[in-house]
């Protein structure tokens, strides 16, 4: 909601594994904690790109499936409850008079915070866009699904070739009055068995295909497709588009917070994880530094380095050490009023 | 250890691969496409879907292939024809585009 201010302790910029592991040290201190994150749900690159893959190197866990992890984590850090803000996007940040951070988003609200941990992984994920209908977005081209009954009755193109053009078809077969799934090359890349399903639906699937445009003047009522071999592109009846292409990750607008990068995508920082701007600290995949290895396991201790330095920067009366999880309180630090 | 384009690209160039890098690291030159080693994020998204499997980890390149490591390295670090500057790391082929120039290496090669 533009406008809005939130006040926190601190700020977790990325809800992957490491920023929510984040979020669980932060409440272990006592600090007033957000989380903030361009996707719609946490887990981070682990949600976005291997939710289902079994992953070996986590410390603790033989094997754990990637969105068990991320279960683990949010059930880790809701003891002490962090407000997340989902599918925003931290974008600008601004020194206040006293010291403190001003963090804007893309939704217009607003967070004061003592101190900002960038865990950004890879940057924001972003919708990798069809080329032949941007100008149609939001007027009957998509990239995600949030209400499938806005497809009701309609006729809908997909467009992709993974899982996530193949479960959209699915779950819009019931709903919309056609559903036809078209895709670039001849093969498909999602689950077998959700591929086989696609294949054995009512949806028409043309494969070997691009979507060279979108036709429509206020909204999408058409979209011209060529396939490879025919002479002519064919023309098929839509009034829903969605593209179902996958993401592309980028820094963005982190980019022009003033912090030293490598290679324009890494943040730099020191073995306290202190960034070269004076409260904002980085841990995980962004972060860069002598013999860094990105393991998820390397992330989970820098997050718990950053945020117990942050705390001590926040409150220097407290202690680096945040003492033992098995203690049956350990104080919360007061951060100094605003 | 990043992923490396080999051989059977060269000639091919299908660029399947491009459509699955979450980080567009993979760079379009003239006979064949290359992965940034400074940009590849070892996610292995492209490796399974090259229909002549061009790709792989560097770690895992046959002897008669390592070179490829090397040049996929070298596009990017060295000053390609009719440029000025090396290409360093953009940042995405998005934002670079179709180079249309390959290094010394796969310019000359002939099977």
């Amino acid at each position: 909601m533009a406008g809005a201010v939130l006040e926190v302790d601190l700020l977790l910029v990325g809800a992957g594994p490491v920023g929510l592991y984040g979020a669980y040290y932060a409440g272990v201190r006592g600090l007033r904690t957000a989380v903030i994150d361009s996707l719609p749900e946490p887990g981070g690159q682990i949600t976005a790109m291997y939710p289902e893959k079994p992953i070996y190197d986590v410390a603790g866990f033989p094997s754990v499936r990637g969105r068990d992890l991320v279960d683990g984590l949010v059930q880790q850090a809701a003891r002490y409850d962090p407000t997340y803000l989902l599918g925003d996007s931290a974008t600008s940040v601004a020194r206040e008079p006293d010291g403190r951070l001003l963090v804007g988003t893309t939704s217009g609200a607003a967070l004061r915070c003592g101190a900002v941990v960038i865990t950004g992984g890879i940057g924001t994920f972003t919708p990798r866009p069809l080329p032949a209908g941007e100008e149609l977005l939001g007027r009957g081209l998509a990239y995600f699904v949030p209400r499938l009954a806005d497809y009701a009755g309609a006729d809908v193109v997909v467009v992709g070739g993974g899982d996530s053009a193949c479960d959209w078809t699915l779950a819009l077969l019931p709903i919309a009055r056609t559903v036809t799934l078209v895709h670039r090359r001849k093969a498909f890349r999602g689950h077998a068995a959700t591929v086989d399903a696609v294949l054995a639906s009512a949806a028409t699937v043309i494969t070997d295909a691009e979507v060279t445009q979108l036709l429509g003047a206020d909204s999408v009522d058409a979209v011209q497709v060529m396939v490879k071999g025919e002479g002519e592109p064919r023309t098929l009846p839509a009034q829903r588009v969605v593209a179902a292409l996958g993401f592309l990750a980028d820094l963005g607008p982190l980019r022009e917070w003033g912090l030293e990068l490598h290679d324009n995508r890494h943040v730099v920082v020191d073995s306290a994880m202190r960034s070269t701007v004076y409260g904002i600290y980085a841990a995980g995949d962004i972060t860069d530094y002598d013999g860094k290895v990105r393991l998820i396991s390397v992330g989970f201790g820098e997050v718990a380095t950053a945020v117990n330095n942050a705390a001590v920067a926040l409150d220097p009366e407290a202690h680096l050490f945040p003492g033992h999880s098995s203690d049956s309180a350990p104080a919360p630090v007061t951060a100094p009023a605003a | 250890m990043p992923y490396v384009i080999a051989g059977p690209c060269i000639d091919v160039n299908d660029k399947a691969c491009m459509d699955e890098c979450p980080v567009d690291c993979i760079y379009e030159g003239g006979r064949k496409s290359y992965i940034n080693p400074k940009e590849c994020i070892d996610c292995g998204a492209c490796e399974p879907v090259c229909p002549v499997e061009a790709i792989m980890q560097d770690r895992k390149l046959e002897d008669d292939e390592k070179l490829f490591a090397v040049d996929n390295r070298a596009f990017f670090v060295e000053v390609l024809p009719g440029r000025d500057a090396p290409l360093g790391a953009p940042g995405g082929s998005r934002k670079v585009g179709v180079l249309g120039v390959d290094t010394p290496f796969v310019a000359d090669w002939t099977s």
